[in-house]
């Protein structure tokens, strides 16, 4: 039987780095890991003190403050989203 | 003593001008007819959404134990915002209710629901910190509040924003939603602020009020399982049960549709809402 190989997911060097992030040092304790288009806060990944760590990671990234208007739903749902939005731009 | 005189271009009697919303300094107000003619009308449109929907209605009292405030963690949310009131031999044990909804949970505390419910109340209530925001320290409001799981109560805040959006939009509002960035139930800290701003827990429906200044008339809030837990309600099946709740503030509807169109376009307008 013929097996198809996967299709390899194509994903920015951004959304990599953000990915490993969040699965090696924010979901650490976490039995599950998220995928770069997982719903991060639908499926309840990042809790109130997540957020901020996760926030102190961008900052640090883009060497600048995000200011708390643009940490909205729309630039958040998901890892690919978030390096779009921030990293990536 | 009133110091603020709020009216608009009405053809009632000049006698009646001027004492159609009166609020004095402590943000108490005194409404004459038009004011009571046309909340009236208002609360007479929601209330009947509501029961159209399934509600079932309640009347709470207008004082509210400290233990049911308590439970909600309200002094930790919102803290100087409720006022005491002394009776005697009951010092400290009661409030003014800050909001309708809370005496909901009180009410189902301890309790199983069969399936998902919508309950609407009315009556007043009071918040000491907006007085000095120029904002009024006793208000009424109109609340619908929807128990069941969580894709249920996102359903009925979706279609609550729509219906009502609509009906400020056929009232002549120039209607703008947006998530809020007020203080919320449970966000003491930075970081449950901003989780409730990425979750949209609450969305507020704002209008120009007054000397154009915007002011929201309503609010759309997913509680998700922070007062079924806090009172102990459940879902008979077991399954986790969330809750959500629109609120009106019936005054500020009044200064938002004199303000645009006078009292007696108002009026017919509100008549005809559908």
């Amino acid at each position: 039987m013929k097996t198809e190989t996967p299709m390899p997911r194509t994903t920015t060097p951004a959304v990599e780095s953000l990915l490993r992030f969040v699965n090696q040092d924010l979901l650490a304790e976490s039995v599950g890991k998220v995928e770069p288009d997982t719903p991060l806060f639908e499926g309840g990944w990042i809790d109130s003190l997540k957020i901020l760590t996760l926030i102190a990671f961008l900052e640090k990234r883009v060497g600048r403050k995000i200011p708390d208007e643009l940490i909205v739903m729309d630039r958040f749902r998901t890892i690919t989203v978030i390096a779009r939005s921030f990293l990536e731009s | 003593m009133i110091t603020e005189t709020v009216t608009s271009t009405t053809s009632l009697p000049p006698s009646e001008l001027h004492f159609d919303f009166l609020v004095s300094s402590d943000g108490l107000p005194t409404l004459g007819s038009g004011a009571c003619e046309l909340m009236r009308m208002l609360d007479a449109k929601f209330r009947k959404a509501a029961l159209q929907a399934g509600a079932e209605e309640k009347h709470f009292p207008t004082l509210i134990p400290r233990q049911t405030l308590e439970s909600t963690g309200y002094f930790q949310s919102f803290p100087g915002y409720a006022s005491e009131v002394n009776g005697p031999g009951r010092a400290g044990n009661y409030l003014l209710s800050p909001a309708v909804c809370y005496h909901c949970y009180q009410f189902l505390a301890d309790s199983s629901v069969e399936r998902e419910m919508v309950i609407t109340c009315c009556g007043k209530c009071f918040r000491a910190d907006s007085i000095s925001n120029g904002h009024l320290w006793e208000f009424t409001m109109r609340e619908i509040v929807f128990l069941g799981s969580s894709t249920v109560v996102l359903e009925q805040r979706q279609s609550w924003v729509r219906k009502v959006t609509c009906w400020a939009r056929a009232l002549g509002l120039d209607a703008e939603l947006s998530v809020a960035t007020d203080p919320f139930f449970g966000a003491q800290t930075r970081g449950k602020k901003l989780l409730q701003q990425i979750k949209e827990l609450k969305y507020e429906l704002a209008v120009p009020g007054p000397a154009g200044i915007s002011m929201p008339i309503a609010s759309f809030n997913l509680h998700e399982e922070l007062f079924t837990e806090k009172f102990k309600i459940r879902l008979k099946n077991g399954l986790p049960l969330h809750s959500g709740c629109v609120a009106f503030g019936l005054e500020r509807w009044y200064l938002a549709l004199t303000s645009r169109h006078g009292i007696n376009r108002a009026l017919e307008l509100v008549e005809a809402l559908k």
